[in-house]
């Protein structure tokens, strides 16, 4: 084959930022003055913060995005290569602990502009209705002081502008349709589905996923080259860099890259009144704010604050309750790989492709509460052999015998509820990074429900792979995502922020990102965080004038219920067609916060 | 073929011949991804072609640690069955990586910087080295070798005591074997080696399970591992290990 079938591809021109082959960075971005107060700061531009800069730039705030990672252009920063790819993870040091100890890095965190949405696989399943009512349905874990009705406007608004690829109907939970249809199966997804049909396990085929199966604006289709989670240079996975940030420069924001920040200062009359940062040259700077929104996921955030600690809060910034860093969770991501006679070729297609969540929900003949999913992975060869040390034992020619039967594996992943503990926390080490500023440590502990749902849900996904045909069968126990750190409740004494995500202790302080989720669910926490994050802008817009007018205790607060919803601030192109079932862009009636979930199980 | 070295290579397990030294062991003869570069992004090209062609200058390891470091990793990941012309740099790419203090985000609460643990893991080597055959590591057999790497391998390394005390044996295990694999598999000769289609960008792929035009079919043959190896066992890894949980990307 001499030339490709599309011809021949082109090359970025000098003053040209990539964002996909297709899209390109139209405006020049704004620049406020140094020295400018802007309305909002928000610290870390990922799956959170990308969305939050492009609504409340559209509504009109003033707003800096401060990233400590880079600004990323996709053609030229990004490579179709595993090794090539480690950039794109937030390897700055952390120490971890516990008798479980988890593991960072590419594993779980994203650094640059997109955050982790830059190196997710993309799996948008949302939380079910009984996720927010643990504590209520099991006794066990925390209530959210939201519902899903609360969300589920947001969801809807979220899957169609990443957009969310995947069946007509998902029957879980609250049953929903997507509005771009399912992707082909890969090797994987095969086999997860052959293995749960034989199994009579219901199996949902070809999504939940943010990743175009046709074309959508300027952003090109799948083309199933498997790079997911090294950055996606096609364009066709959603990241937060390529699908919110764009609109959000045209609207006006300004992206500070390469700029990591210190603290969040407080003033005497106990309101915030910005950050200070170092910038991309290591210079110390301040960026005042009327209010500031901490962004920086389940490790970043507590250790802002905890780092921000001053005089009245000597035990970190907003943390009266002592909860800043506690409950810290991950899901049970144990990789289960199954052999097979024909060859799978699981490099191709996107690992994220098919799913069930049949054993999502707490079934009390299992002997433990809540439940898992099981998930399609499909690692690369160093992620692979990295697995098969563990599965296996491998080392030697045993790895390098392995190995040449790459091309007869597929990996299914398990994707358990772990339940929040106290004693799972990040807290500071005494070491300090190129700052100065003492690095996170964390601490993690599994508990007996936990082992008790990896045992059946490791049990159960070696179960599917046998029904698929596998002729050997093994695992490597694994953590998937993070969650919690700063979790919102209605109780100031027990949580960090509360149900619109503002900071109990302090009224202009917001947390928004995953670690405000009292719980995980079994679901990748990616799209809740970005829907989250999208109805915390709706709140911050609907307190507009007691931002602007610097009045924020007049801020209303979680009795006054939920703020209007905008179906106006969608990035270009986003809204409307295309989803079944979604009969109208009305909210929904049930919308109320303490609301009866709808459609939850009995 | 001298003897010491037909020693060191995998057998037909049939007929018990040694196979000679491939250019291109595995199972997909004829296949090259680097054959598909013109296809490749420009910015992967650079990365890919760089690692093939670019050998690193040895920075963190001192030159007696170097060579030790080179006869560690040889037995973590034998290429005693590729043709001179065909290995994959090990070292040099570890190196690298330490010299530049690259790390993965993380460190264990009981281990040392990645860098210290690789220098204290040689210590611990040469020590049980010495301990099970009074011999130096770089002059034992390839059998001995592979002996004294499973020891660690097992969590039960019998000399070095003042070193575990410092670093737990199955985290340093596998951080040397992950270091190792990682320089291995990211090379386009493994690729080659394993059917892995390597860069797809712009291009992609059309086929799901089935070969795509350039790809080609497996011809599987046999092969088995010298009769001195203990590496081509699996075994399971030294007690304790189900709490370390490497956890790498490569999942959801």
């Amino acid at each position: 084959m001499k030339s490709p079938l599309f011809g021949k591809f082109e090359e970025p021109e000098d003053d040209e930022h990539w964002l996909g082959p297709i899209q390109r960075l139209k405006t020049p971005m704004r620049r406020f003055a140094p020295g400018d107060e802007v309305d909002i700061v928000i610290v870390g531009v990922g799956s959170a913060g990308g969305v939050l800069l492009q609504r409340l730039a559209r509504a009109g705030f003033r707003v800096v995005g401060i990233e400590a990672g880079p600004f990323w252009d996709t053609e030229r920063d990004w490579v179709s290569d595993e090794a090539g790819s480690h950039q794109l993870y937030w390897n700055d040091l952390r120490i971890t602990g516990g008798a479980h100890p988890l593991a960072f890095g590419a594993n779980n965190s994203g650094r640059g502009v997109g955050g982790g949405s830059v190196h997710w696989a993309a799996f948008t399943p949302r939380f079910h209705p009984s996720d927010f009512r643990v504590y209520s349905e099991d006794g066990v874990g925390a209530d959210w002081p939201i519902s899903y009705q609360d969300l589920k406007p947001y969801y809807e608004l979220l899957e169609r502008e990443m957009p969310v690829a995947g069946p007509a109907y998902f029957p879980w939970g609250d049953p929903h349709g997507y509005p771009y249809g399912p992707h082909p199966l890969g090797g994987p997804a095969e086999a997860l589905v052959k293995g749960c049909t034989a199994l009579g396990i219901p199996v949902c085929q070809g999504g939940p996923v943010a990743i175009n199966s046709g074309s959508h604006g300027d952003r090109p289709h799948c083309i199933y080259r498997g790079f997911c989670i090294q950055g996606c240079k096609v364009g066709a996975k959603q990241s937060t860099l390529i699908s919110h940030v764009p609109d959000a420069i045209e609207y006006g924001a300004e992206i500070r890259a390469n700029s990591m920040v210190a603290r969040v200062n407080l003033g005497k009359d106990g309101l915030v009144t910005g950050v200070t940062y170092f910038d991309e040259d290591g210079h110390e700077q301040e960026q005042r704010a009327k209010v500031v929104i901490v962004s920086g996921y389940a490790i970043e955030t507590p250790r802002l604050l905890l780092n921000s600690a001053c005089n009245g809060f000597e035990q970190g910034l907003a943390n009266s309750s002592g909860v800043v860093g506690k409950y810290l969770m991950a899901q049970a991501g144990n990789v289960v790989m199954g052999r097979f006679d024909d060859p799978v070729r699981m490099y191709k297609y996107p690992p994220a492709n098919a799913l069930t969540e049949e054993f999502y929900e707490t079934d009390p003949r299992r002997g433990f509460a809540r439940g898992f999913a099981i998930q399609t992975v499909g690692p690369l060869p160093i992620a692979f052999a990295k697995q098969m040390m563990v599965a296996k034992g491998a080392w030697g020619w045993g790895m390098r015998a392995v190995m040449m039967d790459y091309n007869h594996w597929a990996a299914l992943g398990l994707l358990g509820e772990i339940l929040p503990w106290e004693d799972n926390r990040v807290e500071l080490a005494e070491e300090t990074d190129r700052y100065g500023l003492r690095v996170a440590k964390s601490t993690f502990n599994l508990h007996d429900n936990d082992q008790k749902m990896i045992a059946y849900g490791v049990n159960k996904v070696e179960e599917v792979l046998r029904a698929a045909g596998a002729t050997e069968v093994v695992q490597e126990p694994r953590y998937a995502h993070l969650i919690g750190g700063a979790r919102m409740g209605n109780d100031p004494s027990t949580s960090v922020v509360d149900g619109f995500c503002r900071s109990h202790d302090i009224p202009n302080l917001f947390v928004c990102d995953g670690s405000v989720f009292p719980t995980q669910g079994s679901a990748n926490p990616g799209l809740t965080i970005q829907a989250l994050a999208a109805r915390t802008a709706d709140y911050l817009i609907a307190e507009r004038e007691a931002i602007l007018t610097r009045q924020p205790r007049s801020m209303r607060g979680v009795e006054a219920g939920a703020p209007p919803i905008h179906y106006d601030l969608s990035p270009h192109g986003t809204s409307g067609r295309g989803v079944p079932r979604l009969k109208s862009r009305t909210p929904t009636p049930e919308i109320g916060l303490g609301g009866l979930p709808v459609g939850s199980k009995g | 073929m001298d003897n010491a070295n037909t020693d060191l290579l995998p057998r037909n397990p049939t007929t018990g011949e040694v196979l000679p030294p491939r250019a291109q062991p595995g199972y997909y003869p004829g296949y090259s991804t680097l054959s598909q570069q013109r296809f490749w992004d420009a910015a992967t090209h650079e990365v890919v072609l760089r690692r093939v062609h670019q050998a690193q200058p040895i920075r963190f390891f001192t030159p007696d640690e170097a060579r030790l470091m080179e006869a560690v990793c040889a037995r973590i990941i034998p290429q005693d069955d590729r043709d001179e012309a065909h290995r994959i740099p090990i070292v040099g790419p570890i190196d690298e990586r330490l010299a530049s203090g690259r790390i993965d985000g993380y460190r264990y609460e009981d281990m040392p910087p990645d860098g210290e643990a690789h220098k204290l893991g040689l210590q611990a080597i040469e020590a049980i080295a010495q301990h099970l055959f009074h011999t130096p590591f770089l002059q034992l057999g390839a059998g001995q070798q592979e002996r004294v790497l499973k020891t660690i391998h097992d969590g039960e390394p019998p000399a070095g005591e003042g070193i575990w005390r410092r670093m737990s044996a199955p985290r340093y295990w596998m951080l040397l074997v992950q270091d190792c694999v990682a320089a291995y598999y990211a090379h386009p000769y493994a690729w080659d080696e394993i059917g892995f289609g390597g860069p797809a960008y712009p291009r992609g792929y059309m086929r799901g399970g089935q070969p795509e035009p350039w790809e080609v079919e497996e011809r599987r043959y046999e092969w088995e591992a010298p009769e001195w190896a203990v590496s081509s066992e699996y075994e399971p890894l030294g007690r304790g290990h189900e709490t370390i949980t490497p956890g790498q990307g490569g999942s959801h």
